[in-house]
C-alpha cells in the first residue's frame, strides 16, 4: 500500500490503509473505535455488488469497508453491554465522512464516453454521478445523521472531523478512504474507520426522540 | 434540545464575510449576478455551448461560449479578495477552500496524464492563479452542499480561533456530461422554468455559478479595517438518514440544519427576514423543504420571505451554497429580495410566504441560505447585517 502525500495537501493520499487513517485521527486529537479495510484478507477478492450501483467500484466498495467498520462498531459496544439496537444504534450522531483524490474516475470516463459517442447514458448513472449517493444509503442502512462530507484529503478530513464534533454537530464520525486505481482497475482500495473525540456528548445525552424543531 | 439531536456549539469568534466575486449567466461580477436576479428575468436559454440532440429537455442558464472553470474561480476569488480589500501579503497567507464536481480533465485524460489530474490539483492550480496560499487547501466534492460545508467549516473554524481568515469558492459551468446525467435522471424541467415551489412545477435547470467569499474573524477584518459584507452568525449541517437520493418527506434533517443554525446565531426563526431557499423545483424536493422550514420555524414559517433564485440564475450544482450565499447577502445589503420565479400557483404542500411577482422592498437584519443534495444533505447558512 502506498502513500502519496504533497506539501499543498499534507495528508493527501491515494492509497491510504486503515493505519494511514488511524495515525490522522490521532493527530488531530479522535480515538479509532473500529476500522476496516478492503482487501483485508485472500479473500478479498471480488467486491460485492451494491444494488442500484453500475459499472463502478467506487461505491461497493465504500459501503463494504463502511459497513465492516460499522458492525464492528457495534460488536464492540455488545460486548461492553450496550443493547443492540435498530435505529441510530444507541442514539450517537455519526457524521460521513469520505476521502478521495480522485472520485468515481471509473464512472466518469464511462459517461464521458457515452456521450462523446453520442449515446444516452443509463438513469443509474446519475444517481451514482455524487460520492452523497453511496453515503446516503449507509445513512439510511445505518440510521448515520450527522453531517455528510467529501474531501479530497486525509488531514482536512480529519480537522473537519474533529470540529464536527467539538461543535456537536456529530458524536462520531465514519471517516471513508477510498480510491479506485488509475489504470485498468489494479489497486482499487478502500478502508474506513470510526472516530470519537474528546468532546463528544456523554451516553446518558444521547438517548430520546429525535429532535426535528 | 435534548435527546437524540444535540444542541449546536461554536466557538466564541465571530466571523465575517468581506468580499464576495461571482460569475453566472447574468455575466461577470458579483453586481451583475445581484442586478440580474432582482431584474426578476430568469437567465434560462437553449443550450449553445454543446449539442443536446440526444436530450429531452435543451435549456440552461449560461454565459456565452465555452468559459474555462479553473480561470472563472480563480478571477472570481481575485474579485472576492479585491472587494475584500486583502493586499497580496494577505492573500498568500488565506487558505482556499475550494467546492467543485471534480478536476473537469480527469474523465477524458489519458492513462498517463491521470496521476497528475484531480482535484487536489485543480485546488491548488486555482489558488495558485488567485494568490493564495500554497498550503492548507481543501477540495470538497459533496454535490450540492459542497460550497455551503465549505463554508461552514470555514466559520467553524474561525469561530474557534483556528484560523483567521479562509477563501471559500466553488465552481459548476455547465458542461454535456452532467447535462447528459440529469437528463438522463429525468429531473431537468422539460417546459424551461424552473418553478420552486409553485403547483405545476416540472424540476430544475442547471446554470453557470461560480462565486467565491472571503470568510474571515471579526478580529481580522477590524484590524486591517476591512469592509464587512455580512456576518456569518450560524450555520448547520445534518444527514436525513433516509434515502442514497431522495430527501426525507417531512424534512427533518434540514429542519435539524435549520435549527442548528439558529441556534448558533442566537436567533428565534421569527428574527429571520428573508430565506433563499434551496427550491430546486423538482415535485418531490420541494415539499419536503417546505415542511423542514414548518419543523424548524414554526409559525414564522407562514410569514418569513422566502424565495429560490435557482428560479432565476439555475441549479450550479458543487457551487449553489456560495453562488446562493452571495446572492442572500446582497440582496439584504441592497433592501431587495429576489422574487421566486416562474410561479404558477399554489401547491398546498408548499404553503411559504413566497416573494412572487416583483423583488421585495425590505431589509432584513438575518437571513438564510439553504441547501440540500444527494444523499440527504443538508445545511442551512446564517447572515446577519453588519
Amino acid at each position: 500500500m502506498t502513500t502519496q502525500t504533497s506539501p499543498a495537501f499534507p495528508g493527501a493520499t491515494g492509497l491510504l490503509g486503515t493505519a494511514g487513517l488511524q495515525a490522522a485521527a490521532v493527530a488531530a486529537g479522535l480515538a479509532v473505535s473500529a476500522s476496516a479495510s478492503w482487501p483485508e484478507t485472500d479473500s478479498d477478492a471480488e467486491v460485492p455488488p451494491l444494488a442500484g450501483f453500475i459499472d463502478s467500484l467506487f461505491s461497493p466498495l465504500i459501503a463494504e469497508v463502511a459497513g465492516r467498520a460499522l458492525s464492528r462498531r457495534e460488536e464492540g459496544r455488545r460486548e461492553e453491554g450496550f443493547p443492540r439496537d435498530q435505529a441510530a444504534p444507541d442514539g450517537a450522531v455519526i457524521a460521513i465522512v469520505l476521502v478521495t483524490a480522485h472520485g468515481d474516475v471509473a464512472s466518469a470516463a464511462q459517461v464521458a464516453a457515452r456521450v462523446d459517442a453520442g449515446r444516452r447514458v443509463p438513469p443509474l448513472h446519475f444517481f451514482q454521478s455524487v460520492p452523497n449517493a453511496v453515503a446516503g444509503y449507509l445513512a439510511a442502512r445505518w440510521q448515520l445523521t450527522g453531517p455528510i462530507v467529501c474531501v479530497s484529503g486525509i488531514t482536512p478530513a480529519m480537522d473537519a472531523v474533529a470540529l464536527l464534533i467539538e461543535d456537536a454537530d456529530a458524536d462520531e464520525a465514519l471517516i471513508v478512504s477510498v480510491d479506485l486505481g488509475l489504470t485498468g482497475g489494479a489497486g482499487d482500495r478502500a478502508a474506513a474507520v470510526i472516530v470519537t473525540g474528546p468532546t463528544g456528548r456523554p451516553e446518558a445525552e444521547r438517548h430520546g426522540p429525535e429532535g426535528a424543531a | 434540545m435534548t435527546g437524540g439531536t444535540p444542541t449546536a456549539r461554536r466557538g466564541p469568534g465571530s466571523v465575517v464575510v468581506t468580499g464576495a466575486g461571482a460569475a453566472s449567466a447574468y455575466g461577470r461580477g458579483a453586481e451583475a449576478l445581484l442586478s440580474g436576479v432582482l431584474s426578476g428575468e430568469p437567465a434560462f436559454a437553449p443550450v449553445e455551448r454543446f449539442g443536446t440532440a440526444n436530450r429531452r429537455v435543451h435549456v440552461a442558464a449560461a454565459m456565452p461560449g465555452s468559459p474555462d472553470l479553473l480561470t472563472e474561480v480563480a478571477q472570481a476569488a481575485r474579485e472576492a479578495c479585491d472587494d475584500a480589500a486583502l493586499p497580496a501579503a494577505g492573500r498568500a497567507r488565506s487558505p482556499l477552500f475550494l467546492a467543485i464536481h471534480g478536476d473537469p480533465a480527469l474523465a477524458r485524460a489519458a492513462d498517463a496524464d491521470e496521476p497528475g489530474l484531480g482535484p487536489d490539483a485543480f485546488t491548488a492550480a486555482v489558488a495558485g492563479r488567485s494568490g493564495l496560499a500554497g498550503q492548507g487547501l481543501r477540495c470538497y466534492m459533496s454535490a450540492c452542499v459542497s460550497a455551503s460545508t465549505a463554508i461552514a467549516d470555514a466559520a467553524a473554524s474561525i469561530a474557534r480561533g483556528q484560523a483567521d481568515r479562509v477563501v471559500v469558492a466553488g465552481g459548476y459551468l455547465v458542461e454535456p456530461d452532467q447535462f447528459a446525467l440529469f437528463d438522463a435522471g429525468r429531473v431537468l424541467a422539460a417546459d424551461g422554468q424552473v418553478r420552486p415551489f409553485s403547483a405545476g412545477r416540472r424540476g430544475l435547470l442547471l446554470g453557470d455559478g461560480v462565486g467565491a467569499v472571503v470568510v474571515e474573524s471579526q478580529e481580522s477584518a477590524r484590524a486591517r479595517q476591512a469592509p464587512v459584507l455580512a456576518r456569518l452568525a450560524g450555520w448547520g449541517r445534518t444527514g436525513d438518514a433516509f434515502h442514497p437520493v431522495q430527501p426525507h418527506p417531512e424534512g427533518r434533517g434540514l429542519a435539524r440544519a435549520v435549527t442548528a443554525a439558529l441556534q448558533r446565531a442566537g436567533l428565534a426563526g421569527a428574527d429571520l427576514g428573508y430565506i433563499n431557499a434551496h427550491g430546486s423545483g423538482s415535485p418531490h424536493s420541494d415539499p419536503a423543504e417546505a415542511s423542514a422550514l414548518w419543523l424548524a420555524l414554526g409559525e414564522a414559517a407562514g410569514t418569513v420571505p422566502v424565495s429560490s433564485t435557482k428560479s432565476l440564475h439555475g441549479q450550479a450544482l458543487e457551487a449553489s451554497g456560495v453562488l446562493e450565499l452571495i446572492v442572500t447577502m446582497l440582496a439584504a445589503r441592497k433592501g431587495m429580495l429576489p422574487v421566486n420565479a416562474g410561479f404558477l400557483g399554489v401547491d398546498e404542500e408548499c404553503r411559504l410566504a413566497l416573494v412572487l411577482g416583483d423583488a421585495l422592498a425590505t431589509t432584513p437584519q438575518y437571513a438564510m441560505s439553504l441547501n440540500a443534495a444527494f444523499g440527504g444533505a443538508n445545511t442551512a447558512l446564517v447572515v446577519g447585517l453588519p
